[in-house]
């Protein structure tokens, strides 16, 4: 069990069922249909594992007519995520978990402080009912992924395994407009041509560190992918692009491939 | 690859090189060599797809090849109303020429997204999609855009019907209160006939122009976005002026009217080759759903965010 585990954590993650303690409990924030699937999947949820990490994010001035990346923060909503995921594997390992479903990535305002975030990791250690280790990611340690029970088990059936969550940040400062563009534009619908290649440029940049993230981890591809905006602590006109998905490999082989059937499709009478 | 583009170092070549793409009606060289990097098969493919839908993937032939996305940020200088239709066109046009860099067939997935920043006067118009490639069929010069999820796509295509597209209808108009109409301060239950009528002719302006809109892509839409606005301006001495505004938007589809035996690239339709199409194919059943969440053709979860104060009214 690796040292920089805290001993209350410790302690329980030593209640939970593993193959030593098969009394023990398991941990989980699945579903009713989530715990089901993961079941059919043949795996067993062990326990939940988390990693926080409350992050003083440095200071960095955009200025007020340039586009820029603002690398001391995209560097901070980086590094902060990537601690608490890493603290979250920690664990996982500890339980001996083969992989970590569901895993959810929150980021919370420390009212007193605007520098203060707070990043919050927390997922599911699963380990394979057989105790097959080849689910595991490429070094080794438990595979981790954001998608739900349902989406692993349907991952599973389409020929693949998740491998690794991978994610690209930009932080980026759109630039003000100046007073004489405004003039300019007076009286007619016009592109804002600056703004528009801020936004390429910065969705661009969280892309590309996706990507590389993904090929690092020697994946085929990756799934789930969002691409999302937001603006934690900043002031106005800075903007985080972030980019998130599921790295996946193709199973080596295949899980009864001749039972796979065709998807059924549902025409809802519901809604 | 010899014709690899010319991938431009540091922010001020990127900078450059993405604002002489757009006007230009290019992509950029940076988004260029990573969706030919891809097409090529040097890096991993990337899709805002759900596992389930890689499913589809398998039983349909549709294969991702990149998350791709463009903007085009608008200034209304003119009108906000007008606005809305160039930006969302803009920006398709964009999407569009991505998902052609991709060798795509179609775009799969799209969302239509802003993000917050308020800047004076102005919104930014953001598509973000998956381009993906439908086996057995060359790459197309006018990929399909499909608002729809993958799954939802392949529902539609099964029964022969194909989302192509967004169209647009967006109206504003003024309205001077000269003569007080709509000053009922002492009055009892009565319509305000005034305003009932200006509302009535901006909406059905915007319906006009979407149906415009929509014919040039298809024959039909599905899932409209209803966003109306109305404001009261005064100013002392001055009769009331209201401004109203609507916009409209949806997700095309080509449904033919005949029935005739569909051509896919996955085999003969399963009704058989030589009689007419049943209009959806498949037997009903029940079923359990493991899969709880909703669909964006039924507006959960929110498929876009731009017009998140009255997208009650509908979705996409």
């Amino acid at each position: 069990m690796p040292n920089d585990i805290p001993a209350h954590a410790r302690e329980r993650l030593k209640g939970l069922r593993t193959a030593a303690h098969e009394t023990g409990v398991f941990t989980s924030d699945f579903s009713v249909n989530e715990f089901l699937l993961v079941r059919k999947a043949n795996f067993e949820p062990i326990g939940l594992c988390m990693g926080t990490c409350v992050y003083h994010v440095g200071y960095q001035f955009g200025s007020w007519t340039k586009n820029q990346e603002m690398e001391v923060l995209s560097k901070a909503m980086y590094h902060a995520r990537e601690l608490a995921m890493t603290r979250m594997r920690a664990e996982a390992t500890a339980m001996g978990a083969d992989g970590i479903v569901g895993v959810k990535l929150t980021i919370k305002r420390l009212e007193w402080d605007e520098h203060l975030l707070e990043f919050i990791a927390i997922g599911t250690g699963v380990v394979h009912g057989e105790g097959h280790k080849g689910f595991r990611a490429h070094d080794g340690g438990p595979f981790t992924s954001d998608l739900s029970g349902q989406d692993f088990w349907s991952l599973l059936h389409a020929g693949y395994r998740p491998v690794e969550m991978v994610m690209g940040s930009c932080v980026y400062h759109v630039a003000h407009r100046g007073m004489m563009a405004g003039l300019a534009s007076a009286g007619r619908n016009v592109e804002l041509e600056n703004y528009t290649s801020a936004m390429y440029e910065a969705r661009e940049i969280a892309v590309e560190r996706m990507q590389a993230e993904a090929a690092a981890a020697h994946a085929e591809g990756v799934v789930g992918v969002d691409i999302h905006e937001g603006s934690h602590v900043w002031k106005p006109h800075v903007i985080e692009f972030f980019a998130i998905g599921t790295a996946v490999l193709p199973l080596e082989q295949e899980i009864a491939p001749e039972r796979i059937a065709d998807p059924i499709l549902v025409l809802s009478v519901n809604d | 690859m010899s014709d690899e583009p010319d991938v431009p170092e540091g922010h001020e070549a990127r900078t450059a090189d993405i604002e002489a793409a757009l006007r230009a009606g290019r992509v950029p060289s940076a988004t260029l060599a990573r969706l030919e990097a891809v097409r090529a098969g040097r890096s991993p493919w990337v899709a805002t797809l759900t596992p389930a839908e890689l499913l589809a993937v398998r039983s349909h032939g549709l294969r991702p090849i990149a998350a791709i996305a463009a903007t085009c940020w608008m200034y209304y200088g003119w009108s906000w109303t007008e606005g809305h239709a160039q930006g969302w066109q803009t920006a398709l046009n964009r999407l569009k020429e991505e998902a052609i860099a991709a060798g795509a067939n179609v775009v799969l997935d799209v969302k239509m997204r802003t993000v917050p920043l308020g800047v004076e006067a102005s919104m930014d118009f953001t598509l973000i999609g998956t381009a993906a490639r439908v086996e057995g069929l060359p790459p197309s010069d006018d990929p399909i855009v499909a608002t729809v999820p993958a799954l939802e796509f392949v529902k539609l295509l099964e029964a022969d019907i194909v989302p192509t597209g967004i169209a647009v209808g967006a109206q504003f108009d003024w309205l001077n209160d000269w003569y007080g109409s709509t000053n009922q301060a002492f009055a009892g239950n009565v319509e305000t006939t005034v305003l009932s009528q200006f509302w009535e002719r901006i909406r059905q302006r915007a319906h006009a122009e979407l149906r415009r809109n929509a014919a040039a892509q298809g024959n039909g839409v599905l899932a409209h976005i209803n966003f109306g606005q109305m404001f009261k301006i005064e100013a002392s001495g001055q009769a009331p002026r209201f401004l109203g505004r609507q916009i409209v938007v949806a997700t095309t589809v080509d449904a033919p009217k005949s029935r005739k035996p569909a051509n896919m690239p996955w085999g003969p339709p399963p009704w058989g080759e030589s009689k007419a199409r049943p209009a959806v194919p498949h037997e009903i059943g029940m079923a359990i759903d493991l899969h709880a969440g909703g669909t964006s053709l039924s507006g959960r979860p929110r498929h876009h965010q731009s017009y998140a104060s009255n997208d009650r009214q509908g979705a996409i």
